[in-house]
């Protein structure tokens, strides 16, 4: 159910992927619930809950508090929560506030990160089928 | 002689750097790690375009949005918006509300909304509480519909006013707010 789940098959064929349109959720749309993406989803809103993505970006202005399963993440906006992602950017407009799961991330300059972001082999993600359970 | 020379020029060119080192150390600080970042791709927010959920998006909540939603994915919940319309393929478990609700997909639960519009490929098992309706042949229909938005909500006002749409017009969202 999980997109990390998913991900080598659409690693294999990385068009599938691609072909689907990608959400886009405005500032105005607040959410409350479990997300599930097949495809590129960019939060501009707010939303409460868990995210299950190919790729996801917070854009700035963007207030996410959950945890965050993606191929792909870009943060620009207000995260709470756990990331699980082998490939993370949080850029300067972000302020985080817990933990970012990766295999390579780049931080930029004037970015607000409060937490850690412990290093995870690739293998470690292609085998996360679900959230695990870390320690607070 | 050629000593004086080249201590002038040297006297010179060192004037005019000292004003050149005032200026450059403003530069190496501006450009390190600023130009290394790429530009956020989000961007590209547009003007005036609605939020979209696509096909490859389900959702299990509920959504609020003071402005348009367009959903083609899949939602189990109930979504709240000002003009929500739900393309060919979408499908819908739960409440719609709005101003003005459009359908071509799929809806199990409800809707609520003061202008309705039912294509023809339309799906809706359930009521429809509207003040304006459009069904279009082919639609399928499994429920009741009510020409009763803004009249049963919890807004005194809307009870009181039976016929103009001008009057009406503020009432919707307040009895949406009231459902919060």
């Amino acid at each position: 159910m999980f997109a990390l789940s998913r991900r080598s098959d659409t690693r294999t064929a990385p068009a599938r992927g691609i072909e689907l349109p990608p959400s886009y959720l405005r500032n105005s749309l607040s959410i409350r619930g479990v997300l599930e993406a097949e495809c590129e989803l960019t939060i501009g809103g707010k939303v409460v809950g868990r995210i299950a993505a190919l790729k996801l970006i917070i854009a700035p202005g963007g207030h996410v508090e959950g945890d965050i399963i993606a191929r792909d993440v870009v943060i620009g906006g207000y995260l709470r929560g756990r990331v699980f992602a082998p490939t993370v950017t949080v850029e300067e407009t972000a302020h985080v506030d817990g933990r970012i799961f990766h295999h390579t991330i780049s931080v930029a300059r004037g970015a607000h990160f409060d937490g850690r972001m412990p290093w995870r082999p690739v293998s470690y993600f292609e085998t996360l089928d679900q959230l695990p359970e870390t320690q607070p | 002689m050629t000593i004086f020379n080249r201590n002038d020029k040297p006297a010179d060119a060192a004037a005019k750097p000292p004003a050149n080192d005032i200026v450059q150390p403003q530069k190496p600080v501006e450009r390190p790690q600023a130009t290394a970042q790429p530009l956020s791709p989000p961007a590209k927010t547009g003007a005036s375009m609605p939020s979209v959920i696509s096909k490859a998006l389900k959702i299990t909540g509920q959504l609020e949005s003071t402005e348009d939603i367009q959903i083609d994915g899949e939602i189990d919940g109930d979504v709240r918006g000002v003009g929500v319309k739900i393309g060919n393929n979408a499908k819908v478990k739960g409440t719609v509300y709005g101003d003005e609700v459009e359908l071509a997909g799929t809806i199990d639960g409800k809707i609520e909304a003061k202008k309705v519009i039912l294509n023809g490929t339309a799906r809706m098992s359930g009521d429809v509480v509207h003040q304006d309706i459009k069904i279009e042949s082919g639609a399928f229909i499994d429920g009741h519909l009510k020409p009763e938005f803004g009249k049963t909500g919890s807004k005194p006002a809307s009870v009181s006013t039976l016929k103009p749409v001008t009057s009406v017009a503020p009432a919707p969202e307040k009895s949406i707010e009231a459902r919060h």
